[in-house]
């Protein structure tokens, strides 16, 4: 391996400090990443020299608060390789960003129409589904993948005229898998549907071409890619966009007001109601530098290599199951049939161990799984081979505890 | 096996100086508790409001209320452990005039009870307290 993740740990501030009584091993990248010196100086120097509302007013602060603020905009539409900037909408998050989608076709859909998920998706990308279903009277369809996340010829078979949304996610947050969203949006996009992915847990690992992909809509959280919480992208194509009625109005969306109507801003005004969160595009728009300035590629080859490591640690134990991919794979998800996922968390975490045990947001793919829920160990660039390998050692160790009675 | 009297527990959890001791002191003291069989893990013995499943049964046809409880984690079940120990063969009167969450907050439980959120001990203790 070439990768040497010393250097980067350097970056993070965070990491530095002990927990408890133990060096901290943060292996809860899935849930949020933490963020380099390089995104926090940024939101610092945003405060410290350019904070003003933007759009609004001709003053020196407000200009160059306006024109970081578009700048940041233009960095991420590059870095998803968008072909315009007024692409690129603002919001919260992953969960704000599907909510907007659903919300803003609406109008779009009858009863006759059908919303189609995967199975593997993470409860932001199928309770806004379920629920527009519930609003429209169309029907949520699953498509049942298994946990290999391959696609079978017969998932063809849920695409019809009917079909008229598509929402899939890239990777699955709880059991670490790829979906086949090549196949998927090709399937979607022979009857028409509109495409939605959620790639909350691909952009910190993976290179994203939404042109190449030709998704309608691509959806992201900042803070799970090194970003500040708070911030997060709704990338849509120009006509897919326009289609959307606006779920917030207010500031900013507006061109001309009157007590009888209101005409609508362009994109992506008209869809960014509100002061938009400034500092958390600018932080974005910093993170999305930070990680083009690295080999992105070496970065996934190490976080995959660390979870063969794990595997490779546990893999000859009858006790445990392991339900995420030994390849290509940055998370390691797994259940100890003797112990308590909430005991094994809380073990690690007394030995300053960083994991996340539950249902990770998808109760139905838990059911699938047949599991209350999983132990998820997620990395990013910062972490270790000592850091896999006392994650291994340690979840061995708690085993052994739980496991007499 | 016979539940330690509460003063012993509470001695043995203040005694803990990290969160790894008071895990195994935990884990310990879970081996005391006297399991519920399948027939009383129903939904309806099931309090609300936890992560890990926690069943507690209460019978209140005596002045002294009988409590039973299980759960399917093992630190868990050294918290009901604890919390059995603290109200058993006290009069639902007197339970009710104690202050069950400080007392508990005396002993070194820090993170396992601030995670209430998700482990409900919250919950447990609102469903003792009910008349
Ligand atoms: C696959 C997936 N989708 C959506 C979300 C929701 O992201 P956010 O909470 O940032 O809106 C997450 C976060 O856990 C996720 O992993």
């Amino acid at each position: 391996m070439v990768f040497d993740p010393h250097s980067i740990r350097q970056e993070f501030p965070i990491l530095q400090q002990p927990a408890y009584e133990h060096e901290l091993v943060y292996l809860d990248n899935a849930a949020t990443t933490q963020k380099p010196i390089f995104v926090l100086e940024r939101l610092l120097g945003y405060y410290q020299t350019t904070n003003a509302n933007v759009h609004r007013g001709a003053h020196f602060l407000s200009d160059q608060a306006t024109s970081q603020f578009e700048r940041a905009r233009e960095t991420v539409a590059r870095f998803i390789n968008a072909s315009e900037k007024g692409q690129v909408i603002w919001s919260k998050g992953t969960t704000e960003a599907i909510n907007m989608v659903a919300y803003g076709i609406e109008h779009l859909l009858d009863p006759e129409d059908e919303i189609l998920i995967s199975s593997l998706e993470h409860h932001a990308n199928l309770v806004p589904w379920q629920q527009l279903a519930f609003r429209t009277g169309a029907r949520l369809r699953v498509i049942p993948f298994t946990s290999d996340g391959l696609w079978q010829p017969e998932y063809a078979n849920y695409f019809s005229d009917r079909t008229k949304v598509v929402a899939c996610t890239q990777v699955s947050n709880a059991i670490g898998v790829q979906l086949p969203i090549q196949e998927v949006i090709h399937h979607a996009k022979q009857v028409n549907a509109i495409t939605l992915i959620d790639g909350a847990q691909a952009v910190a690992h993976y290179s994203i071409d939404v042109s190449q992909l030709d998704c309608d809509f691509y959806v992201f959280s900042g803070h799970k890619m090194y970003g500040p919480t708070g911030i997060g992208v709704l990338y849509g194509k120009t006509d897919a966009l326009d289609s959307l009625l606006p779920s917030q109005t207010g500031g900013e969306m507006v061109l001309h007001v009157t007590y009888q109507a209101t005409e609508f801003n362009i994109l992506p005004y008209r869809l960014e109601a509100g002061t938009p969160n400034i500092e958390g595009a600018i932080g974005l728009a910093a993170a999305c530098e930070y990680l083009q300035k690295h080999d992105r590629e070496a970065i996934l080859q190490w976080e995959q290599f660390l979870v063969q490591r794990v595997h490779s640690l546990l893999e000859n134990r009858t006790d445990i199951e392991i339900y995420s991919p030994r390849d290509n794979s940055t998370l390691v998800s797994l259940s100890v049939k003797t112990a308590h996922i909430m005991d094994l968390n809380n073990y690690l975490d007394s030995k300053g161990i960083a994991v996340r045990g539950g249902s990770h947001c998808a109760h139905p793919l838990m059911a699938q799984l047949g599991v209350s829920g999983t132990l998820r160990a997620s990395f990013a660039c910062y972490n270790t081979i000592e850091e896999a390998e006392h994650f291994a050692n340690t979840l061995l160790e708690a085993a052994e505890l739980l496991s007499e009675d | 096996m016979e539940h330690l009297p509460y003063q012993n527990i509470k001695e043995q959890l203040q005694s803990c100086r990290s969160k790894e001791e008071t895990f195994k002191a935990l884990v310990t003291l879970s081996k005391t508790l006297i399991r519920l069989t399948p027939e009383d893990k129903i939904d309806s013995n099931l309090v609300k409001g936890c992560e890990t499943a926690v069943w507690l049964i209460i019978d209140r046809t005596n002045n002294i209320p009988q409590f039973k409880a299980d759960s399917d984690a093992k630190l868990m079940r050294g918290i009901l452990v604890t919390i059995l120990s603290l109200i058993e063969g006290r009069s639902t009167h007197e339970i009710q005039s104690m202050d069950l969450s400080s007392e508990l907050a005396q002993l070194n439980l820090g993170s396992y009870l601030t995670q209430s959120r998700t482990n409900g001990v919250l919950s447990i203790l609102k469903k003792i307290a009910q008349t």
